[in-house]
Order: structure tokens, then sequence, then C-alpha cells
């Protein structure tokens, strides 16, 4: 009984706000929203993983996310089932994130975050060269999501089936936090000097962080390619690895509700950003750069003034 | 052979501009201990104020990159007052955060004025080369090159033998005992921030003549901290040093590897460097010297 409260505690707010959105955008356009929010949540919880539980500098996670957007894409353009593509997208995510984590076997902090951002770029540079695979810099389509004949289609169905892929990533998350894993992440966060003192590996907490960060980028990847339609190398550039930073801090990167909170920030603030243009009065407010203004503004804003994120500010 | 010095001419130009915006984020870093990602944003900032002043105010060209120099400074300044000294002593990804916004801010200031998006432009430098017997020189490179060994040399001569050379290398030390010695250490952050600032907007005039003016110039920043890195993040002849080798290893692989394979460098090589030498490559060699 108490579970199901506790449940309803963390997701009556959901409840509401999709309730004022569907009559307020309209039930297409909210749920396709919806299915955003979800994508980004589910790519943010890899960064709840490196960045708030085992406490490393991931300045590529976007690459990650990009690995398991091409991997699906390429397969299912080879006419795998999407479902079956899916495994393999999460591994190739994994896989990247190992990758990415081997140079924190020797190294900490900001000479590893410079690491991952190093191999970010050498992923996207390879995506926009490999024209025989990725068709470039051009980009690729990528055809919808089904399983046995059903196509979803429909956005409700596409939130549904985003809604279930991120149940289950927060359910995993939840178990590996609680577990010996995640007290090993929060030990090497903490000090690292002290957790090897006490038997934990620091290399090897780093590494599964790492693994399982890439594992849910690669999920998040898959599912996006489908939902989007299309992907391009740029689109998985600095400016969303930071993006998903911002996520997770915005949430707050010590939770893992901070993910969904943060994704719902992330994905409503162009829409803000929107409605605040047609308000303002003159031209200037038509220049291009004003978004980035805005969204850089945000930034600055979120980190000074609410340095532990929406949801860690709870007690 | 012509062919290939040729080639190495232009990647030691390029080069020292890697080295000098690896040298203000270094500059900052060993200061105050914060990472800036906008150091390419101060730098396209740079060049942009230098091109308003002489095709918009019409003033003499070095008068305007003086004073470009000047605004891009004060504008560090400025930013480390109100926003950038509160990521001291905060985790790295607070100053990182932070930096990233303001360069978004900077970038999408400069993209909303009609005049400057959407083209590349071009500050009347001399286009003319240097003939030296069978080699020609761009005069631009040639400039760059120049420009840095004075750069570095004035630096040098204000760390060794100003107060204030003296006192921000104090604060890079220890900044406790520096404060104790009576070191103004805010104001020494302020001024570690404007001189990094200042130095990028050097670099966005330097790389004018050679990629133009546009808004994305700032993009040679990630070139930049693969070079900071290399040096090991603390030294600051390291990172000028880093930064050559990358400019000459990147025009190099363009010479001798296939398509594409050029922009890869960089990182591949900082990739390998930090599996094999964690400390970057300065620490290595000093610690294989000690042997």
């Amino acid at each position: 009984m108490s579970g199901l409260r506790t449940a309803w505690r963390h997701l009556w707010p959901w409840a509401l706000i999709l309730a004022l959105a569907v009559p307020a955008m309209g039930a297409d356009y909210a749920l396709g929203k919806a299915t955003l929010v979800i994508t980004y949540a589910i790519a943010g919880l890899g960064v709840v993983i490196v960045v708030g539980q085992a406490g490393q500098i991931a300045l590529g996670q976007a690459a990650l996310v990009a690995l398991g957007a091409y991997v699906q894409a390429v397969l299912v353009g080879h006419g795998l089932a999407p479902l079956l593509a899916m495994p393999l997208a999460i591994a190739a995510g994994a896989l990247g994130g190992a990758l990415a984590s081997l140079p924190a076997r020797r190294l900490g902090g900001l000479y590893f975050g410079m690491s991952t951002l190093a191999f970010a770029l050498i992923v996207e540079e390879v995506l926009a060269r490999w024209d025989s695979v990725t068709q470039g810099a051009a980009g690729m389509a990528v055809a919808g999501f089904s399983v046995f004949g059903w196509r979803a289609d429909a956005t409700l169905a596409q939130a549904l089936v985003s809604l279930g892929a991120l149940a289950a990533a927060l359910l995993l998350c939840a178990r590996l936090v609680d577990s010996r894993h995640g007290r090993a992440w929060r030990a090497v966060r903490d000090d690292e000097v002290a957790a090897a003192a006490c038997g934990v590996s620091p290399a090897a907490a780093k590494m599964q962080a790492f693994v399982v960060g890439g594992a849910l980028s690669g999920l998040a990847g898959a599912l996006y390619a489908h939902w989007i339609g299309f992907i391009s190398p740029e689109q998985f550039g600095l400016v969303f690895s930071f993006e998903l930073l911002m996520l997770a801090f915005i949430g707050g990167a010590r939770r893992l509700g901070g993910a969904l909170w943060g994704a719902l920030v992330i994905v409503a603030i162009p829409q803000l950003i929107a409605v605040l243009r047609d308000h303002l009065p003159g031209d200037w407010a038509r220049a291009a750069g004003l978004e980035l203004v805005l969204f850089g503004a945000v930034i600055v804003a979120v980190v000074l003034l609410r340095p532990s994120g929406i949801a860690g500010a709870r007690p | 052979m012509l062919a290939f010095i040729q080639v190495l001419t232009s990647g030691i130009a390029i080069g020292c501009v890697y080295g000098l915006v690896a040298l203000s984020f270094v500059l900052i870093y060993k200061a105050t201990e914060t990472v800036s990602f906008m150091q390419g944003d101060l730098l396209m900032v740079g060049a942009f104020a230098a091109l308003g002043l002489h095709l918009g105010a019409g003033w003499p060209l070095w008068l305007a990159a003086a004073l470009a120099v000047a605004f891009v400074g004060v504008l560090g300044a400025g930013l480390e007052r109100t926003v950038l000294r509160r990521a001291i002593g905060q985790p790295h990804l607070v100053a990182v955060l932070l930096t990233f916004g303001l360069g978004m801010m900077m970038r999408g200031s400069v993209a909303s004025l009609p005049a400057a998006a959407q083209e590349v432009h071009r500050l009347p430098f001399a286009a003319d080369t240097y003939a030296i017997g069978p080699l020609v020189l761009a005069a631009s490179h040639v400039w760059v090159v120049v420009a840095t060994v004075v750069l570095a040399a004035a630096l040098a001569a204000f760390f060794r033998y100003t107060r204030a050379g003296l006192a921000l290398r104090a604060c890079s030390e220890d900044a406790r005992v520096a404060a104790l010695m009576g070191v103004p250490v805010a104001r020494m952050h302020t001024l570690a921030w404007s001189l990094g600032a200042a130095l990028a907007a050097v670099a966005g005039l330097l790389l004018a003549p050679v990629t133009f003016i546009h808004l994305n110039m700032g993009l040679i920043a990630l070139k930049a901290f693969p070079a900071a890195v290399l040096g090991g993040l603390t030294s600051l002849p390291g990172a000028l040093l880093a930064g050559i080798f990358l400019g000459v290893a990147e025009a190099v692989a363009g010479l001798l590897l296939p398509e594409g394979a050029k922009d890869v460098v960089p990182y591949a090589l900082l990739m390998s460097a930090l599996l094999l030498f964690p400390n970057g490559l300065g620490a290595g060699l000093r610690r294989g010297g000690a042997r």
C-alpha cells in the first residue's frame, strides 16, 4: 500500500502537467512533446548516473546517444526489426561508454572530462565522414517504430513506448543505485582514495558507471531516431552534450527523478522562448541570436540561483 | 620537400593561434581553478569588435585592434566580478556550465546584429606574400608567428619582473599563502580573467586574416583544449608548445592522411597522450629527465 502511495506522490505532478498541457496545446502536440521529454529523460538518467552518482565530468554524452541512434538507424535500414535492433543499439552505447571511460583508469577530474570531449568530437567526425554507412553529414532517414506488424505511428503509441522504456530504465537505475555498485559510485564520487582504501576499485566503478550511462544513452538514441525520423551528425554535437549536462544539473544530478524534471525544462525552454518572441516588441526580437542569448541566460541563471537543482532542493 | 616545408609553416602559424587560446585557458585555470569554455566566444567577440570599430566606425586598424583587445579584457574582468566569481571553490562542472552559458549569450548577441550575422568578413590586412628563395610565405602566417613570439616574451617578462605578475604567480601557487603575504587574491582573479580574455581577443585578431571573421570562428577553441591538456593544464609554455605541436601535426596529417582525418588528429593525439602520459607531456618529460 505504501508503495502505491509513494508512486502516486511522484506521479501526480506529471499527471497534472499532462492534464493541463493536453487542452492547452492539443492532444497530438502535447503527446509529441511528452515523448520528447521522456526520451530526453532516459538520456538524462545516463548523465545522472555518470555525473551525479559517480561524480565524473562527462562532456561528450551526446556522442553515446549518437552511437545508439546510428546503430538503430543503420540496422533498421538494413531490414532488421526495430525491437531486435534496439538491444544492439543499447550495446553500442554501452561499448562507447566503456571506450570513453578508458582514460579514467589513470586520470580523474578535468583531464578525464577533456578526454570525454575529445572522444565525442572523434565520434562526431567519424559519423560525418563514414559516408558508405552513415550517409555522412547529409544525415539519414529512419523508419517508424514497429513490433510484429504493429506500427507506432500515433503520438499516443510513441509516448507509451517511451514511457515503458523510461519505466524499465528508472527501475533498473533505482536497483543499481541501491546496490553495491551504487555505493561504489558514490564512494568514488566523494573520495577516490578513501574508496580505494575500502577495497572499491575507482577505475572499475567509473567504467561501470559509464557502461550504464552509455547503455541508457544508446536506448534514448534508438528511440530518438525513430521519433524524429531523421538523424544527422550535427544533431549530436557539443550543444546537445551540454543540454544533457544542463538537464541533469537543473533536475538535480543527485536524484534519479531529477532527470525527468530537467528534461521537462530543457524541452520547454524553446517553447517558452518562441512564445516570448511573439510578445516582445520591435524587430530585434526576430533576430536569429535571441534564442541563443535566452538559452545561455537560463543556464547561467539556473547555475547561479539553484545550484542543487529543482528536485535536489527538496529534503 | 618544398611542399612539406610550406605545409609546415602554415601548421606552425595555425598552431600559434591554438597555442595562444590554450595559453589564455591555462592562465585562467591556473590562477582561479575555473575552467573556461568561452575562450572561443571571447576570441570571436574580439575579432568582431575590431571589425566594427574599423569598418563600421572608420577608425584606423591599429587603434581598432587595440581597443577591441582592451574591450574584451574589460568584458572578461566584468564577467568575473559579476558572475564567474561565484564559481570559485565549486566543482568544475559549475564553471563549465556557467562559461558555456555566457559563451552562448555572446554568440547570440553577435548573431543578433544584422550586420554581423550569416556572413564571412575580412579585415583589410595585406594579403601579400614573402618569397624566401623558392619558399613562399603568406604575410598573415608570418605575422601570426611574429606576434606570438612577441606576446610570449612580453608575458614571460610580465610574470618574471612585474609586481602584478609575481602576485598572480603566487596566487596560482597557493592562494591562501599569497593572501597572507598581502596579495589581493580577489583582484588577482579579476586580473587573470581580464588577461585571459584579452589574450583570446588577440588570438582572434591574428586568426582573422587566416580564416576570416565569422560567427563560428570560436570553434577553434575546441582544438585549443587538447593543446592545453597536452601541455599539462598548468604550464604556460607547455600550452603554447603543445598548440604549435598540434598545429604542425594537423598540417602534416592533412598532407599524408586521407581527407577528413586531419580534423580528428588533435583529439586522437590527446586521447593517446592521456592514456600514455596521464599528467601531460610536460610532466612525462620532466619525470623522464629526473630519472
